[in-house]
């Protein structure tokens, strides 16, 4: 049916990133700059008195303290409108309020000197105050105020019992339904803080244009957004800042919102007037940088004797560390998930976010689906095991599916579901993982006991809509076509890894009938590209690639409108395109007339000899919908109950993506989603001391991450794909990234139950918890 | 206290002055510029640093760079061109094991590494990446282009890009 989607090439930036030489923004260096170091609060939560930079500035060095920068509130994430978006952060802090915040900076012409300068900086505590680490103990009246007012839509808000935000709905009758229910099910969940683990830590770098404009190369999943904040911050006009994309170590959520380093790097050009690398140890990322939400949840669910589901209602409390990032859109969003997963009659739900002295709290992939679908989906468990009713057919008869109301990224995102290929997956999935030898775990004995679980999850493409909602979602797009007919594609788009620029070219291909390789993927800056909100949402093939695609449209246009003139044909209209494999190119032709034919780079030659003028478009695409991407996971596991590890035996993941463009790195998106799933399931936490440090040591090693010996090897790992066409998307498409790890926890943790037949409600279900479990613990 | 040392760098002899505390990570990135070899976390956790040292693969943070004197270094963008390397790498992109690409280039060295040496089985191979963290792949394409490349050389021993320490 298509040229190039749905074929496998290989990526344009493979050879560079296999080969070590792309440049991240850990390796790029700018002439004469100077290295930074920041000076972080050793204290959770003080107020700093005089800072002494003097015997720093002695040794060669620029130092930055609070005093040196715009006293200016912001917050680091700018995808909410400005009425909904909280502002709680400065640059530098004069009352830190997690270990770790930022005080000052030095910036020196060697690492060596920096590193030295940051030493000699000298630095007084007023006040050193007993840290609030326990959100239910922060909101106590007599806690102190870890913050006393915040902006809110520009307007001063005061902070009540410090609590960040807060969001309450309801729908239907719960009493009523509660009171149809045969069975009704409460459990409480808890998740904990984890690390996201993108193998590049956080970074900046910049330099003065000798015209003064401020160029920005930074780990960011957004540049127009990075720059807005610049903006914001610092006063420099939008056009006088120029962020590039580079490559990006993976992300994960974390650079959704611009890194503290990213503005402490900019105060220290602005001040020192000379380029400069600002970059995080591992430590550093890793223990002052950015954890995940953590998830404190009660879920109680009710259902008939037949087995439809009748009420559901969520209690959500957030602990978001000492600054918002998203503390308000993510209670949204814990609720848009929720409500979308069942056809709840009635819903109650109670969200808040709290403020205590740790690390702020950021989105991690899945921005609360993981950890909302793993609860619901052991209360959804539960629910059919106590009707004894398989629990495949009971997901089936009550989840929402086509024609239902998809809730998107919260209440003011929604769209009517089009395409769905829950059945086929459960259906598929359920025949490959051998469903029907599931046993009770009543009937397993020995020590090393095997379980088969499920999962069904979803995930918005973007977080676009008919309605002007509470997020900014557009993106853009240029396609150029050069003289010779080769095409240049700039988007200010970026691509974490998932390989989403190689699905644009390819889209761009298919749409004018060239080869994807004709199609060069540029890496420019905000200068050069027009807005793209932030690659986040699940939305970079679905948003993304339909802009690109109108881009692409309307340059066929004008080469069709070209061709129908060297041709002499009556209009545009009269004309067809196809690919030509043999010449490798498009051909335009006249159907029946073998005289009156010519390729895509000849038009572009003749237009350009002709005085003709470019064939280009820019254009500007906002998604009217923002379709889920279903995912029904089986995984197989195994647990010695003599030591409590889980084993993973064997995973079917089944995802429904719409039309799949790439289907190797497609398929890489779902082994990743499975990984990342599966350490959260068993291993991923982030926890403190009373002093508000992390408890352990914190490196790559003591976090546990799995190895290639941790995982399913390929063999075990089946990928399915639903055969599913989603008409908003382009050719089809939906997104994929964030589905793909969004049932992994409730997959694992069925699983886990079904082999040992206790379940867990707290996450990582480590060997620990699990013997406890097993031996009738707590 | 500044010393001198001499290597042979991807086959080429250097000679490169060093603080004695310096590893051989910083002295590759930051005095000879070879940004092939990323920084993850810069104490042996990782991998995403890992060179080859005499044919065998190191994590570059953990060596000291005065270690190096008289051996033989070779780097990811050296490798990639190798025939072996190329075999590697065409295999990691038909396989789509490239995602973010920030731990890919250590990937690369350590299964060069191990298939010069001869290892021809494929658990072995999984055992031998274990120093190598990847958060993007699930290991799974990493995996499969191990598969292929075993494959695409058979049962040959490709020439070893590495040779014998000149000291």
């Amino acid at each position: 049916m298509y040229n190039f989607v749905g074929r496998s090439f290989p990526r344009h930036d493979g050879f560079a990133k296999a080969s070590g030489l792309a440049e991240f923004t850990f390796d790029i260096e700018v002439p004469g700059m100077l290295y930074g170091r920041i000076l972080k609060s050793p204290y959770a939560f003080a107020r700093v008195g005089r800072i002494d930079t003097s015997s720093a500035e002695a040794l060669g060095a620029v130092a930055l303290t609070p005093d040196d920068v715009p006293d200016k509130l912001f917050n680091p994430r700018l995808l909410s409108v400005e009425e909904d978006t909280y502002k709680d952060w400065r640059v530098l802090a004069k009352v830190p309020r997690y270990v770790g915040e930022p005080i000052a900076a030095v910036a020196a012409p060697t690492e060596d000197t920096a590193q030295r300068a940051l030493e000699a900086l000298r630095v007084e505590f007023e006040e050193i105050y007993d840290p609030i680490l326990d959100p239910f103990k922060a909101t106590s009246p007599t806690a102190r105020p870890i913050h006393e007012r915040i902006l809110r839509g520009g307007r001063w808000v005061e902070v009540r019992n410090n609590i960040a935000a807060e969001l309450r709905y309801s729908e239907g009758y719960l009493e009523t339904e509660e009171e149809r229910s045969s069975v009704v099910v409460e459990r409480k969940f808890h998740v904990p803080r984890r690390y996201h683990t993108q193998l590049e830590p956080k970074g900046a770098v910049c330099k003065l244009e000798p015209d003064g404009t401020l160029v920005v190369w930074t780990t960011t999943q957004t540049i127009h957004n990075t720059k807005i904040l610049i903006s914001q911050v610092y006063g420099i006009p939008m056009n006088r800042i120029d962020v590039r994309k580079v490559p990006l170590g993976g992300g994960f959520g974390s650079s959704i919102h611009t890194n503290l380093v990213t503005l402490i790097a900019v105060g220290l050009c602005l001040k020192s007037r000379k380029p400069v690398k600002l970059v995080l140890t591992r430590e550093e990322d890793m223990v002052h940088d950015h954890v995940s939400f953590e998830f404190y949840m009660r879920v109680r669910a009710g259902a008939t004797k037949d087995g439809s589901i009748t009420f559901g209602e969520l209690e959500n409390v957030i602990d978001v560390g000492a600054h918002q990032v998203q503390a308000y859109p993510i209670l949204g969003t814990s609720l848009g998930w929720f409500i979308s997963l069942y056809k709840w009659r009635a819903v109650r739900y109670y969200g808040r976010s709290v403020y205590t002295n740790k690390v702020p709290s950021c989105a991690i992939r899945g921005y609360g689906a993981p950890e909302i679908t793993w609860a619901v989906e052991t209360v959804v468990d539960e629910l059919a095991e106590e009707l004894k009713i398989d629990p495949l057919e009971f997901r089936l008869a009550n989840y929402r599916g086509k024609g239902e109301i998809f809730w998107g990224q919260g209440p003011t995102v929604k769209s009517v579901i089009r395409s769905d290929g829950v059945p086929e997956l459960m259906a598929r999935g359920s025949e490959l993982i051998g469903w029907k030898r599931r046993e009770s775990p009543k009937v397993k004995t020995g020590r090393f006991r095997r379980g088969i679980g499920v999962g069904r999850g979803f995930h918005t493409s973007g977080a676009g809509g008919p309605l002007s909602g509470a997020i900014i979602d557009y993106t853009g797009a240029i396609v150029k076509v050069n003289e010779d007919g080769s095409v240049d594609y700039i988007t200010a788009l970026q691509d974490h890894g998932g390989g989403t620029l190689d699905a644009h070219a390819k889209i761009i291909a298919e749409e004018l009938k060239i080869p994807p390789s004709r199609v060069r993927i540029v890496w420019s800056g905000t200068s050069t590209t027009v807005y793209d909100v932030c690659t986040h949402a699940s939305r970079g093939v679905f948003a993304g690639g339909e802009a690109a695609r109108r881009a692409a449209l309307e340059v066929k246009k004008k080469v069709l409108e070209y061709a129908s003139r060297i041709l002499d044909a009556v209009s545009p209209e009269a004309l067809r395109i196809e690919y030509d494999r043999e010449l490798d190119d498009a051909a335009i032709f006249v159907e029946g007339a073998p005289d009156k034919r010519i390729t895509l780079s000849e038009v572009a030659r003749t237009a350009w000899q002709r005085n003709w003028g470019s064939i280009s478009a820019s254009v500007s695409y906002r998604a009217t919908v923002a379709p889920p991407s279903f995912t029904v996971y089986f995984v197989e596991v195994e647990v010695d109950t003599e030591t409590g590890v889980v084993r993973p035996i064997k995973v079917v993941a089944g995802a429904d993506v719409g039309t799949v463009i790439s289907p190797e790195l497609a398929a890489g998106q779902i082994h990743g989603g499975f990984a990342i799933g599966w350490s959260w399931a068993v291993g991923d936490e982030v926890s403190y001391l009373e002093n508000g440090v992390p408890a352990h040591r914190m490196s790559l090693a003591d976090y546990k991450l799995p190895t290639s010996m941790d995982l399913p090897s390929d063999d075990d790992f089946v990928v399915v794909f639903a055969s599913t066409y989603e008409p908003y998307g382009p050719f089809g498409a939906k997104g994929l990234g964030e589905a793909a790890s969004n049932p992994v926890i409730a997959a694992v943790a069925n699983a886990i139950y079904n082999a040992i037949g206790v379940r867990l409600y707290e996450i990582p279900m480590t060997p620990e918890r699990i013997l406890r479990a097993i031996k009738g613990g707590d | 206290m500044e010393m001198r040392i001499r290597f042979r760098l991807n086959g080429v002899v250097t000679e490169v002055d060093i603080e004695p505390h310096e590893t051989l990570l910083n002295v590759l990135r930051d005095k000879l510029k070879v940004k092939s070899v990323k920084y993850g976390c810069g104490i042996g956790e990782c991998g995403s640093c890992t060179v080859l040292l005499d044919g065998d693969p190191v994590v570059s943070c953990l060596v000291m760079a005065a270690k190096v004197d008289g051996s033989e270094v070779a780097t990811p963008d050296y490798i990639a061109q190798t025939e072996l390397g190329k075999a590697i790498v065409d295999s990691m992109l038909e396989e789509g094991a490239v995602q973010c690409g920030y731990c890919i280039p250590g990937f690369l060295v350590t299964i060069y590494a191990a298939l010069a040496r001869g290892i021809r089985d494929v658990d072995e191979m999984r055992k031998a990446m274990v120093g190598n963290i990847c958060r993007c792949t699930g290991y799974v394409n990493i995996v499969r282009a191990v598969k292929k490349t075993l494959k695409r050389i058979g049962s040959q021993t490709p020439r070893n890009a590495v040779e014998r320490p000149f000291r």
